[in-house]
Order: C-alpha cells, then structure tokens, then sequence
C-alpha cells in the first residue's frame, strides 16, 4: 500500500512539473517578451557549457575509437571504425551524453540559483516590480534549454569525431579527408535530425525539473542544496526514461534511421 | 487625498497557513504621510502584514486598502497597477544577484515606465545611488557589496520609483548597530524629505521611536496595541508594556 501511494506520488510529482512546465513554456510567447534574460540564459546554459561539451566528445571519442577499434580489427572492418563512430555519436551517444552533461551543470545550478533566490526573497522581489515571475524566471531557462541542446548535441557529435579521428590518426596514420568520407559515407540525414532534434525534449525535461525544484521549494539553505540534487537526479532518470520512447518513435517515423 | 486620508488600511484581516493563524482579526489605518512601526516577537505575523499590503499574500477574511482600492480580490493588472506606487525594502535586500546593482535599479523603471530612454534611467538610477552614497558602486554585484551597502541598495531601488507608500521589513537586521544607524537615518530623509508613507516592521525600538508616528504591537497575530508610542506606554495590556519597555 506504501509502495503503492509512492508510486502514485512519483506520478504526481511528474504530472505537476508537466503541467508547471508546460504553463510556464506558453507564457514565453506573451508579450511582453523577455529576450533580453532569455539571451543572458542562452549564454549561460549554452555558451557557456561549450567547453565541458568539447572537452568531454573528444575524450569520449577516443575512448569508443580505443575500445572498437580491436574488434574490428578481429573481423577486418578496421575501415568502419570512422562510421561506426559517426553513426553511434549522431544518433545516441551525442545526444544522449550531452543532456546528461548539461543536466549536471546546468539543472543543479538553475535548481540551486532558484531555490536561492526564493530563500532570499528574490522571487518576490520579481512579483512586487509586477514582473510575471514565472515567465521571467522559468519560461526562459526552459526555453534556454530547448534551444541550445539541439546545438551543444552537434557540437557533442563533432567533438566525438574530433576525439575518434585523433585516436584513429595515431593509430592508423588514416587523412582527416578519409576519416570524414568514410564517417559520413552511411550517415542520412533521418539519423543526424531526428535525434538531434529530440535533444529539444530532454532540454524541457532539464529545465522544467530543475525550475520546478528551485521554484518550489522554499526551506532556506537545506532546500538550496536539496532543489539541486533533486534536479540532477530526477533530471537525469527522466532523460534516459524519455530517450527510449523517443528512439522507438524515431524508429517509428524513419524506419531507415534503424541501426 | 488630503494628508488625513488613509494610506493602508487592515478591516478584520486574518490569515493563516496550514493550522497555523498568523493573524487573527487585525484592523488599523496609516494615514498619508504617517510613519507606523509594528513590533512584536518573531514570527507573530509582522512580516505576513507587509506581504498582504503589496499583494504577495491574500488575506482569508477581512479587507486589505491601499488608498481607498481593495487589493485582496484584486487581479495581477489591478495589483500592477498598485504596486507603481509602492516601494519595498526585503529584509535582506533581495538584490538580484546576477544582475549590477545600476541594474537592479533600472529594472522597476524599465517595467513600468518603459518609454523611458536609455539615458533617462540611466540618470534616474545614479542621482538615487548618490542619495544612498552608492553612486561608485553602480557596476558591482551584490556579492561585492557589505551587508549595509546592500541594505542602501535595497532601499535605492524601492525608492527609485518615487512610490507613495513604502513598506520596509527590519531594516536593522543582521547589521551593526553604527550600519543601522545609517539605514535608519536614510530612512528619516525619506520621511521628512519626501512625505512618504512608511510602514516599517522592526525589532530596533531605538530606530522605533526615531521614526514611529504610530506604533502598533503583534503577538500570536492579535493587534494588541496600536498608538503613539506615549499612548502604549500607558497601554492597560502588561504585555503592551513590556514589549515596549523589552525592546
């Protein structure tokens, strides 16, 4: 019965932040609009991030290349390793690792700065100036998050290839010009844009986590520290729990893009 | 309005979370110009009060009146258009901590004056910085300021809109006793200088009765006394009295 009532209270749970991030994406588009903090955001959660995101596609891409690259010399397909890197980082690893990287940084921060600003009564600072601070505040680090995942995910997949032609090279002596010929030789352009584009959802899910953690949660420092795990945590899970569903939509749309 | 009329008005508000009553059955009035003081223990309801004066709470019962305007029922738009003329000073500043302090001052002034130019506000914010001394400080964050400094903000950007009404949440928390000297003479500047309406909630009767025209005293959310501060100290209520005498 517990176990029960804890499941029902997870979904709640979901189903509120749903609907509080949904409401808060809608009122984005009202006027008046707040480009000039969505831009102060899309510097922060975007730009800011590119460093981490380059860092860790390289590295990655020359881990995969390391662990492939002995099998496919077992069965002779050595030459596949540049499609086979290009194929796995644009269609999963990229996108995948990028949001999991920027729910780190970036959902502990949007959780921790909001649940900060409500212990220290910024948020109603915000409301006494009139300004509507759901929209001011929430709208636009979810919208912020929309927008860049999809570009730190192409930035991601060619850090990977950077990463995967630089473990290769040493390897191989192989030219960046046949590196790329051969990482885009089965490469269409259904498994570059769909899961590109379906870094859009895991973007909501980050910023709607994370601003409804920091939002509501109002118990000083203790609540600071607990609206930033709270958002990695939850965060993270309901990525990796949303990209099943939307790999098999993807599979469901562009049956080519199938490995 | 003539100076008589009421600024802010209480008719029997209450207001409660959960179980518990903050305030029970509270009525008073400020009038224009006049400064009011309330004390009270913590967590008697004092700083519910000024949250149900700018439209942050609503009250369960009872009619909050800013002017002669209902703000308890009242819409976002409505209360927009209420809190033009009030400035609130936080407790603790409540500076944005990402924007500069110039920045945390232009923000009001871009909202509801947004056919200002540029230059404009830019000026608006420097002469109020220089009226709090802050006028070097206008590109720090509020990280870089001390806890005085950032009090000195906070009121620079209440007042930044010249409001009618000014509700001040204890100016003289968590500073020294020379610092909230400071605050508390910046505030008799707006007091004397702009006939402000100030409801100021305090733990510090020294700066009380610097300031005070009314005094009123909370406990357990019930207002048992309200006056001049002579008034209360001929209070019948003991605990009136030794609140006073207390502080």
């Amino acid at each position: 019965m517990v176990l029960m009532s804890k499941r029902l209270g997870t979904f709640a749970l979901v189903g509120d932040m749903s609907i509080f991030g949904v409401r808060a994406l809608s009122r984005a588009f009202i006027p008046p609009f707040e480009l000039a903090y969505l831009t102060e955001q899309l510097e922060e959660i975007g730009a800011r991030s590119l460093p981490l995101i380059a860092a860790a596609g390289i590295a990655l891409g020359i881990v995969m290349t390391l662990h492939t690259r002995s099998t496919l010399v077992s069965f002779g397909a050595e030459a596949w390793a540049p499609t086979l890197q290009a194929v796995s980082f644009f269609n999963e690893i990229g996108p995948l690792v990028a949001a999991l990287l920027i729910s780190g940084r970036v959902g502990a921060g949007i959780g921790a700065e909001l649940a900060n600003m409500r212990a220290t009564e910024q948020i109603d600072a915000v409301e006494v100036m009139s300004i509507d601070s759901s929209k001011f505040l929430v709208s636009t680090r979810i919208l912020a998050c929309i927008i860049s995942l999809p570009l730190l995910t192409i930035f991601m997949d060619f850090a990977g290839l950077v990463g995967g032609f630089i473990s290769e090279h040493l390897a191989t002596h192989i030219s960046l010009r046949l590196y790329i010929n051969r990482a885009f030789a089965d490469l269409s352009w259904a498994s570059f844009i769909a899961p590109t584009l379906k870094t859009c959802v895991f973007g909501f899910i980050i910023g709607t986590v994370s601003c409804y953690y920091g939002f509501t949660i109002d118990e000083g420092s203790a609540g600071v520290r607990r609206a930033a795990t709270s958002s990695v945590v939850l965060s993270s899970l309901l990525v990796i729990l949303s990209d099943v569903c939307l790999v098999k939509l993807i599979y469901f749309f562009f049956p080519s893009s199938a490995l | 309005m003539t100076p008589q009329n009421p600024a802010v008005e209480f008719k029997n508000v209450s207001k409660s979370f959960g179980q518990g009553q903050i305030l029970n059955d509270v009525s008073f009035q400020v009038l224009q110009g006049e400064t009011l003081c309330i004390l009270g223990r913590s967590g008697t309801g004092k700083s519910v009060t000024l949250k149900l004066m700018i439209g942050l709470l609503k009250p369960d019962t009872g009619n909050v009146l800013i002017g002669s305007e209902d703000i308890g029922g009242m819409n976002e738009r409505g209360l927009s258009h209420i809190r033009r003329e009030i400035g609130f000073l936080f407790q603790g500043a409540a500076l944005f901590d990402s924007f500069t302090v110039g920045e945390n001052l232009s923000l009001p002034i871009h909202r509801f004056e947004p056919k200002k130019s540029a230059p404009e506000i830019k000026k608006e914010v420097e002469d109020m910085l220089q009226q709090v001394g802050l006028e070097q400080d206008i590109d720090k964050l509020p990280g870089e300021l001390s806890g005085g400094m950032k009090k000195r903000a906070g009121l620079a950007r209440a007042l930044v809109l010249n409001p009618k009404l000014l509700l001040v949440d204890e100016p003289s928390s968590g500073l020294d006793r020379l610092t909230a000297s400071e605050i508390d003479d910046l505030l008799l500047r707006v007091k004397t200088e702009r006939h402000t309406t100030m409801v100021i909630v305090t733990h510090d009767i020294h700066g009380a009765r610097e300031m005070a025209d009314k005094v009123a005293v909370l406990d357990r959310g019930c207002l048992i006394g309200f006056g001049t501060f002579e008034e209360l100290q001929l209070s019948q209520n003991e605990l009136v009295r030794a609140l006073i005498s207390e502080y």
